[in-house]
């Protein structure tokens, strides 16, 4: 019992006697275990193999899974096995040394780089200077990224879509959207004709088109010819963080943005009645055509999608 | 006197003509915005197809394409849907199944006169209607209580009382695209159903249902009608698009490759890492602790 304590407190592995229990694997009957653990290295071994032959075969990927799994863990087992059980019991300490240098070599040191390496640099003033002026260039160069490489300024490209008077409304494959396609509680998104599969078109000038009704739709007052034939369209870029916005929910009348849950309201002009966003979904004004094409009859009357510092120059508003 | 009337034939058929000119445009306008459902594009799942069959009396009976064929009930099950309707719908949507308006209290029972045979079927073979719980905001799917014969006989007296479209869809999937379905469906139903198809939470209570175990014409009916929340999918998809979509529904979506052998339901990374740090930790914890023990 007592000796049993005693062995159990941390000790330095030097001078210690062969016969010290800490010395003593832990195993009861090391043989035993020796072989236990032969079997375990066997086996991942065998696994191991396994895994080679399937991989050289083309198995299934859960095969190739399997075998190079229970391999590692088995051939991993047997080793902790053999550490814990196997291996002096312990405990050990060896106590840590200082990794500092004493006082006297650290200032020995730095007196050595002040005086001999100050007195070569001091000889070579050209060569200090010129390499000085090096460096300072590149540390103006460094700040080039900020000023030049985050990409061209976007001038007016935030402020206009590709929306034009006249445009077509166009689906993902460039088929013009006629007034007869849609019953009332359809959605498709459309493009200005010719953006469709441009990158610009399907980030920034992606519109919902729904049916609410058969007959003109005003969503707001001003907006009385913008929704005719009951066609409403409106950006799919959510106010909030730009995620298209093309969740559609036709009983409750209501577009839902899949990432913070905002809800605009189709038929009031898209009034964001829950959920971070800040502004309505801008509104764009529809007309149809002789030959029953959706057309639009402008642009959009603001900028679409989240807000930026200088949006309110154009809209007067600080939203 | 003879002579005088016969001068007054063309004005007579002329002012006719003009009295009746409004009236058949109005005639024309007023059958138009009966068929909600019916599109003006070809092969969009309206009887403006490829192929359309018609009976004796020159009633659409059967119409569609290669991809999709609808069938409208005969008619020779109207009574026996009508018994039918008056047994397991009518304390609702009324013995007219022109429905009940909302009150405040009770909300709507809709209207089904015109809806078309799909979607009277759809919501009888989806197990939704008869409803188990009138109060709930959605209706759930289950299993039906009624036949899906006994649900093409009432879809047949209701659409006996005003025709609409579409009628009750087979699709034709060996001549689909599920490369195509794939695209269709990342760009219409994955904003609601999720690219899994597992289905959603949506707006005030409502939810998007998981399109796992739902049988082809469904998904079809589905997509043509627009039931409860989700919107019509008609003119803007050809019968051939929603076709690829039906089928890769019916294969990718409902039988998922995993490579690694458990999908987890599909329930995306959130789920998948959930499972991971508290299974895949969790163990590895305890092997931690049982190679750093000592006895």
């Amino acid at each position: 019992m007592s000796d049993l304590e005693e062995h159990r407190t941390p000790v330095s592995l030097n001078g210690l006697s062969e016969d010290d229990l800490r010395l003593q694997p832990l195993a009861k009957n090391p043989q035993t275990v020796e072989r236990v653990i032969a079997v375990t290295f066997l086996f991942g071994t065998l696994f191991v193999a396994a895994f080679g032959a399937s991989f050289w075969v083309n198995a299934k990927p859960w095969i190739l899974g399997a075998t190079m799994g229970a391999g590692l863990f088995l051939l991993g087992v047997g080793l902790v096995a053999w550490g814990k059980y196997l291996m002096p019991r312990g405990p050990f300490v060896e106590e840590r040394h200082t990794l500092a240098n004493s006082d006297a070599d650290r200032e020995a040191f730095a007196a050595a780089i002040v005086e001999r390496g100050g007195s070569v640099v001091k000889r070579r003033k050209m060569l200090a200077g010129i390499l000085g002026g090096g460096m300072g260039i590149f540390g103006i160069v460094a700040l080039f990224p900020l000023l030049r490489s985050l990409g061209p300024l976007p001038k007016g490209t935030l402020f206009h879509t590709d929306w034009r008077k006249g445009s077509y409304a166009v689906d993902q494959t460039g088929r013009r959207v006629n007034v007869g396609d849609l019953a009332i509680g359809s959605i498709v998104t459309v493009f200005p004709e010719g953006t469709e599969n441009s990158d610009r078109g399907q980030a920034v000038d992606q519109t919902v088109l729904i049916r609410i009704s058969n007959q003109n739709f005003t969503t707001q007052k001003g907006r009385e010819t913008w929704g005719p034939m009951g066609y409403v369209a409106y950006s799919k870029l959510c106010t909030h963080l730009g995620c298209p916005v093309g969740l559609y929910e036709q009983q409750l009348q209501l577009l839902v943005c899949p990432c913070h849950q905002s809800m605009f309201n189709v038929t009031n002009g898209a009034i964001p009645q829950f959920g971070p966003a800040p502004r309505p979904l801008p509104q764009l004004p529809l007309y149809i055509d002789s030959n029953g094409n959706i057309r639009a009859q402008a642009d959009y009357d603001q900028p679409v999608g989240p807000g930026f510092f200088e949006r309110h120059r154009v809209t007067g508003s600080k939203l | 006197m003879n002579s005088s009337l016969f001068r007054r034939v063309p004005l007579i058929v002329a002012s006719g003509a003009f009295v009746a000119a409004p009236l058949l445009l109005f005639a024309g306008s007023a059958n138009a915005s009966n068929n909600i459902l019916q599109t003006t594009r070809k092969n969009a799942g309206t009887p403006n197809s490829t192929i359309v069959v018609k009976n004796k009396s020159g009633t659409v009976i059967k119409y569609g394409n290669k991809y999709i064929t609808y069938k409208a009930p005969s008619s020779k099950l109207d009574t026996l849907g009508q018994a039918l309707f008056m047994e397991n719908c009518a304390s609702c949507h009324g013995s007219e199944a022109d429905g009940v308006p909302a009150n405040g209290t009770n909300g709507a029972y809709p209207d089904l006169v015109g809806l078309g045979p799909a979607t009277i079927t759809f919501w009888i073979d989806s197990g939704r209607m008869p409803a188990k719980n009138v109060a709930a905001i959605q209706a759930r799917r289950g299993q039906p209580a009624l036949t899906s014969t006994q649900a093409v006989a009432i879809a047949a007296w209701v659409n006996s009382l005003l025709p609409g479209y579409p009628d009750i869809p087979t699709p034709h999937l060996k001549n689909a695209n599920v490369a195509d379905g794939a695209a269709l469906f990342a760009l219409n139903c994955a904003s609601c159903h999720t690219i899994e198809g597992d289905g959603d939470a949506l707006a005030a209570s409502t939810f998007s249902p998981s399109l796992r175990n739902i049988p082809a014409f469904q998904v079809v009916e589905a997509i043509r009608t627009g039931p409860g929340n989700m919107p019509r999918f008609t003119g803007n998809l050809s019968d051939q698009q929603v076709a690829d979509i039906t089928k890769y529904v019916t294969t990718e979506i409902q039988h998922p490759n995993n490579p690694g052998g458990f999908g987890l339901g599909g329930l995306g990374p959130v789920a998948e890492g959930f499972v991971g740090l508290l299974v895949g930790l969790g163990l590895l914890m305890l092997v931690c602790y049982w190679i750093g023990d000592r006895s």
